[in-house]
């Protein structure tokens, strides 16, 4: 009985600690954005930066999280009766001033791959407004 | 009665559809060009207005997104 409890609280401690790993250096995604392998897009998805070595298990990583973004732009559009492509393009402007982190790479409104730096900040879209 | 009744209306809205089809549509070339620049601001009126959507999208599915950065 107090075996079983400890296991069980062993267990629980260990998905405690293992769960925000997951979603910080863990995370293959933010590895590859930090890499400069992909980097966000005006449009409002994941893109592939042109020469880098996408292996398969990153090429589906970002198609999945492609896919998971794209129902969720389908599903506000439709509620505010826009086009999925404006509700992306107003995703993209949000993750635009706060989503890129210095050194990640992003690809601009005119399809130019950019790299934030120290020097040179994230470039927001024209059509962002303000 | 009522089969009766539904046997004389079918074919009458099938004229009546048959009908609307025959109907000549003249189309007019419009006189002025179409003005292409208005979906601009219409596109930049949308996006602007949808800010709070996408925030609260990003702020609910951080894991689809990358952090919060300065």
């Amino acid at each position: 009985m107090i075996r079983a409890l400890a296991t069980a609280t062993l267990l629980i401690g260990a998905l405690t600690l293992a769960t925000p790993a997951l979603g910080q250096a863990g995370d293959p995604l933010l590895q590859a954005r930090s890499q400069g392998l992909i980097g966000e897009q005006a449009d409002g998805y994941l893109g592939f930066v042109p020469g880098a070595t996408i292996s398969a298990d990153l090429r589906g990583r970002v198609e999945q999280n492609n896919i998971q973004r794209r129902q969720l732009y389908t599903r506000r559009a439709a509620e505010r009766a826009v086009s999925v492509n404006e509700m992306a393009a107003a995703v993209a402007c949000e993750v635009f001033e706060r989503r890129i982190a210095m050194g990640e790479r992003y690809r601009d409104e005119g399809g130019q791959w950019r790299q934030r730096t120290a020097s040179a900040p994230v470039a927001t879209p024209s059509f962002c407004g303000s | 009665m009522r089969a009766h009744l539904r046997s004389a209306l079918l074919p009458a809205l099938g004229a009546a559809v048959l009908a609307a089809g025959c109907i000549p549509v003249q189309i007019q070339a419009p006189d002025e060009p179409i003005e292409i620049n208005l979906n601009v601001n219409i596109r930049q009126e949308v996006i602007v207005r949808l800010e709070r959507d996408a925030a609260e999208l990003l702020d609910e599915n951080s894991g689809l997104f990358g952090g919060t950065t300065p």
